[in-house]
């Protein structure tokens, strides 16, 4: 699946074209527009709740701090997509129209073990504010941080061996595996062109992809027997994933177009330099230097941000970013029709037309 | 280069002087090289420790040294040996807890594997259980016992290198460079998530799903007592929090306890033995780890020489002991008296605690720990790994 994409993207580098969509009323589906978070949520009440009963610890303070995220003001977008995907796999099992509660703690699992990693991300990036608040490491300092971090990594892992089943262990925890990988990932760097898109694409899968591919395979796990199906959920979740992740480097720089005032473009404050940069690259070969050396020459940042309005490298982006939510739908049709499947066909829809 | 290689060059990579602990099962070594001085403390580590360790090591098959530090040297991807060797020649705390690692130490760092392990063969194979019969045992561990060995450490090993985070905003001039110590921050945090997620995806492996919830449940309770540490050290004024012996006990459960009485727990039930065994061996991880917390806090009150420079931890046993048969009032006194220019005189301190009674209610507190796990052992059949376990009681309970 990621070599063949690979190739497609081998073939954008080649001749560069690129395609429009036009905005439509209608989903793939064809059906009736409702809201893929609404019917979602229908089985997510009471999710920070429950979270927070998780972190339930005596030390106050820590306590406080594990629970800092879980207000109720995220998007719950993966726990969404799993709560989705549950009701998709076991209405094509046997038409059963009941969610189990080991599949709810996988969406409570999925939300911990994310904002856990986001925790400790913020810290490694010396982050101030995340979600309109202050980071935890801004106002508790670096070193309580991490250990709420590894306080919500560790009620993740009770909740998860409460489940009782070996099997969903072994998938999830390879996510916590690959979030630490996707994270050295982006300590290094490659030298050439085409190992760099690689990289970045692999580094994509690992530190935002693989978690909701998983989850998504975990409930299928729990819901159905059949393993065709949890392959249809694990590609579903992946594609979604990296389109997820393609569609926020883009928004790192169109968002900031928009809006008065100095742009963001965090991630090339970071060094990092994501899908439209590396697309960009290709007509400017001159942001090779500034990539290499991690933007961290005055005026590399504003340079390189520049490059990229000139260039298609957002285009090219969210080109691909298209593809891969094609891939997903692709996927998850060939599940038996419910609204909860055609709600995620319609997500994987919302992704691309987002603008945060 | 093979990982023995790799393993004896990383002390000459950290910047580090003198050799690492001696390892038995190397034949160019004839003697016992005792702890450097880069410490900055004068140790002599008694022979006699060694030789516990030495001989337990040998029951079990091999040694534990090195367990946990096999995934970080071995995966090329992290390459985390590469990145910690950047932090040479700063101050980083990272530096200094993986020089720990290479290196013995009073408080042998790997002493957790090297229990699960003994304490696994002690217990033996489970009676007329059939489902262990496809384990393969090696020495008479279960090769499922031996990873959860291995990952206890992971577990360990990972919070030690989180409990180096420096907070930034706490940073003086003598610290060096700000870059320094976020690039050292970024090091500990993934190096210690790496161990953590090595240990999730080998207890995934055991595909036993009461052990993974008790090492979690053990992360959890560790996570809690690192905290703990944390929030009560001692602020500027040097004037810790008042908690009495009681409350150590607890916090001392969740930072030293849990994760060895657990885990020594766990392996009873991967062996499938019952709920009494698994019980004694949760007794005799809790009450050996605090034993072996109290021996450790009792060192600089104990040994004969030690410089007046060397400082202690105003948290430890002795120290919170002395306090409570003081009260606070009188404590605090002590503490300022004990301050010249801000700054405190810990050799001054010290004869002040000595001269009172917490000393000797610690030794106490040590060995009643003490003689609760040796009770624990009891249940199991004389063995030598029964015998050795009996030995490292004896070793951290002993003051001469």
């Amino acid at each position: 699946m990621y070599i063949k994409l690979e190739n497609e993207v081998m073939c954008i580098f080649a001749c560069r074209r690129f395609h429009h969509t036009t905005p439509d009323n209608k989903t793939h589906s064809g059906e009736k527009y409702t809201d893929p978070f609404k019917l979602g949520w229908r089985d997510l009440k009471g999710l920070y709740e429950d979270i927070r009963k998780e972190l339930l610890i005596t030390t106050s303070e820590l306590k406080e701090m594990s629970e800092y995220y879980f207000d109720g003001k995220g998007k719950a977008f993966r726990p969404i997509i799993v709560a989705l995907m549950a009701r998709a796999c076991n209405i094509h099992h046997n038409n059963s129209r009941h969610v189990q509660a080991s599949q709810r703690t996988i969406a409570l699992i999925a939300e911990m073990i994310h904002t856990a990693s986001l925790v400790h991300d913020d810290v490694i990036d010396d982050a101030s504010s995340r979600r309109g608040k202050h980071t935890v490491n801004k106002i508790w300092g670096e070193k309580k941080a991490v250990l709420a971090g590894d306080l919500i990594l560790s009620a993740a892992s009770i909740a998860l061996a409460r489940i009782g089943n070996t099997t969903v262990i072994s998938i999830l925890t390879q996510v916590i595996e690959d979030l630490v990988r996707g994270e050295f990932l982006q300590l290094g760097s490659k030298e050439n062109e085409n190992e760099r898109f690689a990289h970045y694409l692999e580094k994509t899968f690992k530190k935002t992809a693989s978690l909701i591919a998983n989850s998504c395979k975990a409930v299928s796990v729990l819901g159905c027997p059949d393993p065709v199906v949890h392959e249809i959920a694990y590609q579903y979740g992946k594609n979604i994933g990296i389109a997820f992740q393609l569609i926020d480097d883009v928004l790192d720089f169109t968002s900031c177009s928009d809006q008065m005032g100095k742009p963001t473009s965090a991630d090339l404050k970071l060094g990092l330099a994501t899908g439209p940069v590396l697309f960009a690259c290709q007509q400017f070969p001159e942001m090779n230097a500034m990539i290499m050396r991690r933007f961290s020459l005055p005026g590399d940042v504003d340079r390189a941000r520049q490059y990229v309005l000139q260039s298609d490298g957002v285009q090219q982006t969210t080109y691909l970013a298209q593809q891969y939510c094609h891939e997903a739908i692709r996927e998850i049709s060939k599940l038996r029709p419910s609204p909860e499947r055609d709600a995620l066909i319609q997500l994987s829809e919302i992704v691309l037309t987002r603008d945060k | 280069m093979n990982l023995r290689q790799l393993l004896f060059r990383l002390p000459l990579y950290l910047g580090a002087s003198g050799s690492p602990r001696r390892l038995w099962w190397s034949p160019s070594f004839d003697t016992i090289f005792s702890v450097g001085s880069w410490r900055g403390q004068s140790s002599k580590s008694p022979a006699h420790w060694n030789q516990v360790v030495s001989e337990a090591e040998k029951i079990v098959g091999y040694p534990t040294s090195f367990m946990s530090l096999r995934c970080l040297l071995s995966d090329e991807l992290s390459n985390i040996a590469m990145q910690v060797r950047k932090l040479v020649g700063t101050q980083h705390p990272l530096l200094t807890t993986a020089r720990g690692l290479v290196y013995d130490s009073q408080n042998s760092l790997q002493l957790r594997g090297l229990v699960v392990l003994l304490i696994s063969k002690a217990a033996g194979p489970s009676s007329g259980n059939a489902s262990c019969q496809n384990y393969d045992m090696v020495s008479g561990i279960y090769s499922c016992q031996r990873s959860l060995a291995e990952i206890t450490e992971l577990i360990h090993t990972a919070l030690l290198v989180h409990r180096g985070i420096v907070n930034l905003n706490e940073l003086q001039s003598s610290d060096g460079p700000l870059k320094d110590m976020q690039f050292g921050n970024k090091i500990a945090i993934l190096s210690g998530d790496f161990l953590l997620a090595n240990a999730c995806n080998g207890l995934a492996l055991l595909q036993n799903t009461k052990v993974v919830e008790l090492l979690a449940s053990a992360l959890m309770d560790l996570v809690q007592g690192v905290y703990h540490e944390n929030s009560t050290s001692a602020k500027e004024n040097y004037i810790t929090d008042d908690i009495g012996i009681s409350t150590w006990k607890e916090q001392t459960f969740l930072s030293h306890g849990a994760l060895l009485a657990k885990s020594c727990q766990a392996a009873m039930e991967l062996a499938k033995h019952d709920a009494e065994v698994q019980n004694m061996a949760f007794q005799y991880g809790k009450h050996m780890a605090m034993s072996h917390k109290i021996n450790s806090d009792l060192q600089p009150f104990t040994k004969e020489k030690t410089g007046d420079s060397m400082t202690f931890n105003l948290n430890s046993a002795p120290v919170v002991l002395h306090q409570e048969f003081l009260g606070r009032d009188l404590w605090i006194k002590q503490i300022r008296e004990a301050q010249e220019k801000g700054r405190l005189d810990y050799g001054k301190l010290r004869e002040r605690i000595k001269a009172g009674k917490g000393v000797t209610s610690a030794i106490d507190l040590c060995r009643y720990h003490g003689n609760k796990a040796l009770e624990a052992l009891e249940s199991f059949p004389p063995s030598e790994a029964r015998s050795a376990l009996e030995n490292i009681v004896f070793a951290v309970t002993r003051f001469s």
